[in-house]
């Protein structure tokens, strides 16, 4: 190794350490009770919910969100306060190119989307969908019209999958909100 | 892969879990008043009626289930695991998969009987998520459908690397990868770029796709910056053929190594940035510097550097990227000097840019029809180390490509592309292309 190359990692030594790092946990960034107080810190607890769906409105869900890419699990909750609903926590699972990514919305029982939660990536690429920015593209949408790819929630160059997937994956969550949770409370 | 979902709990189980959840989530410990009461009773009686429903599905063994999108899939609405506080479902660690091709057809106008029609690249690409943090990257191309000693084709481990989480910010790798340089060579599947051919600066001036053995550490912040720094191997400057006209179509093209017996004798290092911390907005930038003489005999410090900076903007309807990239090769002349008298010798520079517009058309749930312009500068040898008088070759003449085409998307991932090139420069023919191209 030359004198330049020695020089060059130092230059390049030096650069990662003064770029900002925290060290904290794994690949899990945030832990469901982190999220469902992130999405409503007013709740003073979460019931966990069972939805069960007529044929009928599994297939208005499935006209209404759209193409989408394979799912996990979805895990539903009421956002309570005080007896009353706030809201919804809605937990999902869609593949990036691969890999499942876990993320969570909320949504207030007037039908307002909060913006999303990255609960845990596993793609080795694409992560930028983590920036706060981009999932706050997501907060205050109150219709499907509205939850479009590139036009409403703008693509991550370089992230291509992983942000039209979520984007995808947040529509399914709405259109299921719409079918069967909308008049599942009187308050709402 | 689709991971197993939450099985139903037993009765019994499930009953006396939620009643104690919902004893201490809806009971307060103070007193509370008489309409306040009344409204935990409500809401009590509404969860039970809720549990009772649940009760009936289970003991019918009918699993509740929501509605699928897609028939590859089916999402399960389901209660939390019966727990204090909630966890992630965990993942089956595991195999999965993915991959990427395309078909082309290329005409050149001046000179049909040069047409040509390829399946350019087949891809398969395989994963492995060891746990959490740790996971298997790899991926197989074969260009050109067939390798053999009378075939056109070739047969590549294009990235084969461990990846870690280090924490929630930074992981690291190590293997065989691709270099964070530019706009195409991290992201290089058919559907994420216009064009039946990947453009011709990140080809002649960033050999994409590029690849290198070694570690590299990459960040991301919250706010939008990502930033990589990598130590790896490098070129080999002594792979130059004077006598092929190789090294005019691709300097660094032609004395990459591929990790395939790399000589590693230098290293070299690479540092890029990249900010997407504005929905729509991408800027970045990289340098990639190393020695390419490898200790062999009749070269000494022949530091190859590539930088480039890039950016991409898509304000509604419009997508906008431009790119500079320029590569500068150093201590060339005494090696020249032996090469004086065959076709290509050594550039001390050479660089590229380009310009590229596309708007969307159409868009629909499952496609798009997007028309785009792209204008390219491309010079392999924009400038000769000095090595005598009348010796030292003339730089290359600059080489402009206006390419206009369409992509259009017809179902998810899956893109027809056709355009028209015109080229500039160096008597290359203008030429149609068509294409398809898929990635899963």
């Amino acid at each position: 190794m030359t004198d330049g190359d020695r020089g060059l990692f130092g230059l390049f030594s030096a650069a990662a350490l003064m770029l900002p790092a925290t060290v904290v946990a794994a690949a899990e960034y945030l832990s469901i009770d982190a999220a469902q107080r992130a999405l409503f810190p007013a709740a003073d607890s979460f019931v966990p919910i069972v939805v069960s769906l007529t044929p009928q409105q599994k297939q208005t869900i499935v006209e209404l969100a759209g193409p989408q890419p394979p799912h996990g699990t979805i895990q539903i909750w009421s956002a309570m306060q005080g007896g009353s609903v706030l809201g919804y926590v809605l937990m999902d699972e869609v593949i990036g190119r691969s890999a499942l990514i876990t993320y969570a919305t909320g949504i207030d029982i007037d039908g307002t989307l909060h913006a999303i939660e990255i609960l845990a990536y596993r793609e080795s690429h694409g992560a930028e969908i983590r920036n706060a920015a981009w999932r706050q593209q997501f907060a205050n949408k109150n219709d499907l019209a509205h939850l479009q790819f590139r036009a409403d929630i703008k693509n991550i160059s370089g992230a291509t999958l992983s942000s039209e997937h979520v984007t995808q994956g947040v529509r399914w969550i709405f259109a299921l909100w719409e079918t069967a949770l909308k008049n599942r409370h009187p308050e709402s | 892969m689709h991971p197993t979902p939450l099985r139903s709990r037993p009765l019994l189980n499930l009953l006396a879990v939620s009643v104690a959840t919902l004893s201490m989530t809806a009971l307060p410990a103070h007193a509370a008043t008489q309409e306040e009461l009344e409204a935990k009773v409500q809401a009590l009686a509404d969860e039970v009626g809720l549990l009772r429903s649940q009760l009936a599905k289970v003991t019918a063994d009918q699993r509740v289930a929501a509605a699928a999108p897609v028939s590859t899939f089916t999402p399960q609405t389901t209660a939390t695991p019966a727990r204090g506080v909630p966890e992630l479902p965990a993942r089956d660690p595991g195999l999965s998969f993915f991959g990427y091709g395309q078909i082309d057809y290329a005409r050149p106008t001046d000179n049909p009987s040069d047409s040509t029609a390829t399946v350019s690249r087949f891809v398969l690409g395989i994963n492995n998520q060891f746990d959490e943090r740790t996971r298997l990257v790899s991926e197989l191309e074969i260009e050109n459908t067939v390798s053999s000693a009378d075939d056109p084709g070739e047969v590549e481990v294009e990235q084969v690397y461990i990846e870690r989480d280090l924490n929630d910010q930074m992981i690291a790798k190590g293997g065989l990868f691709l270099i964070p340089s530019g706009l195409l060579n991290e992201n290089h599947e058919p559907t994420a770029y216009y064009g039946v051919l990947r453009n011709r600066v990140e080809t002649a001036i960033i050999p994409t796709t590029w690849r290198e053995g070694g570690a590299l550490v990459q960040g991301n912040t919250s706010y939008g910056l990502r930033w990589d720094v990598g130590i790896t191997t490098g070129f080999d400057l002594s792979k130059w053929d004077p006598a092929s006209p190789e090294g005019l179509e691709s300097p660094l093209g032609s004395i990459h190594q591929e990790l395939a017996l790399a000589k590693a004798s230098d290293l070299s290092g690479v540092l890029a940035v990249n900010y997407t911390g504005i929905p729509g907005l991408r800027l970045g930038a990289s340098i990639f510097s190393g020695d390419s003489s490898q200790g062999q005999a009749g070269f000494d410090d022949n530091r190859v550097t590539l930088w480039e900076t890039h950016a991409t903007w898509a304000p509604g309807p419009f997508e906008f990227a431009a790119l500079y990239a320029k590569g500068h090769i150093s201590n060339t002349a005494q090696i020249n000097a032996t090469f004086v008298g065959n076709p290509t010798l050594i550039p001390e520079s050479f660089f590229g840019w380009y310009v590229q517009a596309a708007y969307h058309l159409l868009e629909w749930q499952t496609g798009s029809l997007r028309p785009f312009m792209r204008f390219e500068r491309v010079n392999t040898a924009s400038d000769y180390a000095n090595i005598a008088p009348g010796l030292t070759p003339s730089s290359a003449d600059d080489l402009d490509i206006v390419t206009s085409g369409v992509n259009f998307q017809f179902a998810q991932n899956v893109v027809l592309k056709a355009d028209y090139q015109h080229f500039s420069g160096n008597g290359e023919s203008n030429q149609v292309n068509l294409g398809m191209g898929y990635q899963f």
